[in-house]
């Protein structure tokens, strides 16, 4: 437990005002007690406001729940801290975590409030903020408390909500209620068709030129407005390139986990049912669902996926648990081999597949160490490169598109195209 | 990225650097300039204390400066001494201030300006301590007449700083 102790500055008051006494005694040297005058004011004056009460300390983060890039305030509370008259705040330095003010090393005199700190996490991910090193100065410094080293909070921070929309529909929606226009009839409001009246048609729909011209009545129809599924496949085997935080480059993981809240947000927004699988040493995954708080579970999801081989068997190909007339949008830097097998299966079972390309284009292989031969290694990762556009030519033979991520619009094109391909008929391996 | 030393942080340990020396070389005028492995033990234990605000290496220094001159002049009183006492007191207190907290972390003007207020008060009992001395250096000593000359200017300081707290704590 930290307690009141002596300052090095009272100790050298001490020591310099007591030896210039003792030697002007001894010598008979007036001229040392010009010198040590006022070491022995500053000792008196540091001893005598001496604390006797012991402060309590605690931080606080004013937001309990963060975005990237967004930011909070450490504040710190200090109780029975009558008798202190500083405060020194030196805030750790995390990781992807920018601190203000001058990287979270404040001070300042209690007596104006005690200085705050704020706090942006510039990452997703798991982060402690607000784990710190707090000292208290009694007046004239003569004793300080601390310093206390106070813990962090773990905090969630979610990926950011990039900027994406998107107006193409969706290839096979079969929900029930939505938005994207159905392939079959119903109670929509885009025209479908006309047709003779039916008994069970309502009045309303009766169209009466084409029913006065023909003589028999004749009613419209339109297309039924439903929502769809939307499977997020997020591909956490690797993470490829260096992150700089938002605002800055962006690893293979970055951009899958960006992109995936992006879209998912703008699914959920738009009413369709948005499922998650992380393909990772987590194996995160989010069933479907609609809703605010769904989008939030997706985020939460996201924010905590770790990288790794997910120990799937060899010989099978990921189950991703996709439904019938789900879209599945792979978010991949595609140089796993299992991520190419199953956009490719998939895609040979008729469901609508679209494989975001998350590779950034500057990406590195990661060194393994000294021993590491650079042109070997550059050698092995250009084949790697080499081998993924086979991958990813093959994948588009098959007529699963690729798209690199580009933000808004990046996937409103292909999805256009494969809303166009779901409405024709075709053979599909079972 | 490493963070930066402050530039305030810089000015107070040059400060706690040149206090010492100019302290030691305050002989100089007074007709004894200090030897070469005075000066530079002062300016070797001044640049510790420098880098380590925190550190004894200040006492050191200012240790090497009150031996130096307890042997550098006879009884005499010189006006220099007030140099050096007040560039000690500026060492000091610009060491206080260095030692408030990590290098990188800068100093607010409120502190500041509340050191130098401080500092200045209890420079003031340098002045009056060389015109004491000054006064009784002709005068048969009386037992016990420096503590009673320190004491007095102690409880001086004692009481004009305690009215300066009172305004600090209202402001």
């Amino acid at each position: 437990m930290s307690s009141w102790r002596a300052t090095a500055a009272l100790g050298r008051a001490v020591v310099l005002g007591a030896v210039a006494v003792a030697l002007a005694l001894v010598v008979g040297k007036p001229v040392l007690m010009v010198l040590a005058a006022p070491f022995v004011t500053f000792t008196a004056l540091g001893l005598a406001h001496r604390p006797h009460r012991l402060p309590r300390l605690d931080s606080r983060l004013d937001h309990g729940v963060l975005h990237e890039g967004q930011g909070t305030t450490s504040r710190l509370v200090v109780g029975d801290g009558d008798e202190a008259e500083y405060v020194t705040r030196a805030a750790g330095r995390p990781a992807y975590v920018a601190i203000r003010p001058h990287d979270g090393q404040v001070g300042g005199l209690l007596a104006g409030g005690v200085p705050a700190v704020e706090i942006s996490p510039r990452r997703w991910g798991r982060r402690v903020l607000g784990e710190e090193n707090v000292a208290l100065y009694s007046p004239w410094a003569g004793f300080r408390f601390g310093p206390v080293r106070l813990g962090g909070r773990p905090v969630r921070v979610l990926p950011t909500t990039a900027p994406y929309d998107s107006r193409a529909e969706a290839p096979q929606p079969i929900g029930l209620v939505g938005a994207h226009r159905s392939q079959r009839s119903g109670s929509g409001t885009e025209l479908s068709g006309i047709r003779p009246f039916q008994p069970g048609d309502r009045l309303r729909r009766v169209n009466w030129p084409v029913s006065l011209r023909t003589r028999t009545l004749h009613v419209v129809t339109t297309r039924a407005e439903e929502d769809t599924g939307v499977l997020l496949v997020v591909d956490a085997l690797a993470d490829h390139g260096g992150s700089g935080g938002v605002g800055a480059a962006a690893s293979s993981l970055d951009l899958s986990v960006r992109a995936a809240a992006a879209i998912a947000e703008h699914h959920v927004r738009a009413g369709d049912r948005v499922a998650l699988r992380v393909v990772g040493r987590g194996q995160e995954q989010v069933g479907y669902g609609a809703g605010a708080r769904h989008l939030r579970r997706i985020q939460d999801q996201l924010a905590t996926l770790r990288t790794g081989d997910p120990g799937e068997p060899e010989t099978g190909v990921l189950q991703l648990g996709v439904t019938g007339g789900a879209i599945v949008v792979v978010l991949s830097p595609m140089l796993a081999e299992s991520m190419g097998t199953v956009a490719a299966t998939l895609t040979r079972r008729g469901v609508a597949v679209l494989v975001v390309d998350t590779l950034p284009p500057d990406a590195r292989p990661a060194t393994l160490g000294d021993e590491q031969d650079p042109a070997l290694a550059a050698l092995a990762w250009r084949m790697r490169r080499i081998e993924r556009s086979v991958v990813l030519e093959r994948l588009a033979a098959l007529g699963c598109p690729v798209v690199p991520w580009r933000g808004p619009g990046t996937v409103d094109e292909v999805m256009r195209r494969l809303a166009r391909r779901a409405q024709l008929p075709r053979v599909v391996a079972r | 990225m490493t963070p930066r030393t402050s530039s305030s942080q810089i000015a107070l340990r040059a400060l706690v650097l040149l206090g010492p020396v100019v302290a030691v070389l305050a002989t100089g005028p007074a007709g004894n300039w200090p030897p070469w492995w005075i000066a530079g033990a002062v300016v070797g234990t001044a640049a510790a204390a420098a880098w380590a605000p925190d550190s004894p290496y200040g006492t050191a220094a200012g240790l090497v400066v009150l031996g130096w001159w307890a042997i550098a002049l006879e009884d005499s009183l010189p006006a220099s001494i007030l140099v050096a006492a007040l560039a000690l007191v500026v060492a000091h207190v610009a060491a206080l201030l260095a030692s408030y907290g990590p290098p990188t972390m800068p100093l607010d003007s409120a502190t500041l300006v509340l050191w130098v207020r401080r500092g200045a008060l209890v420079a003031l009992t340098v002045p009056a301590a060389w015109v004491l001395a000054l006064l009784l250096r002709g005068e048969p000593e009386q037992p016990g007449i420096w503590l009673l000359g320190a004491a007095t200017a102690f409880a001086a300081t004692v009481a004009a700083t305690a009215a300066l707290a009172v305004r600090t704590g209202e402001g």
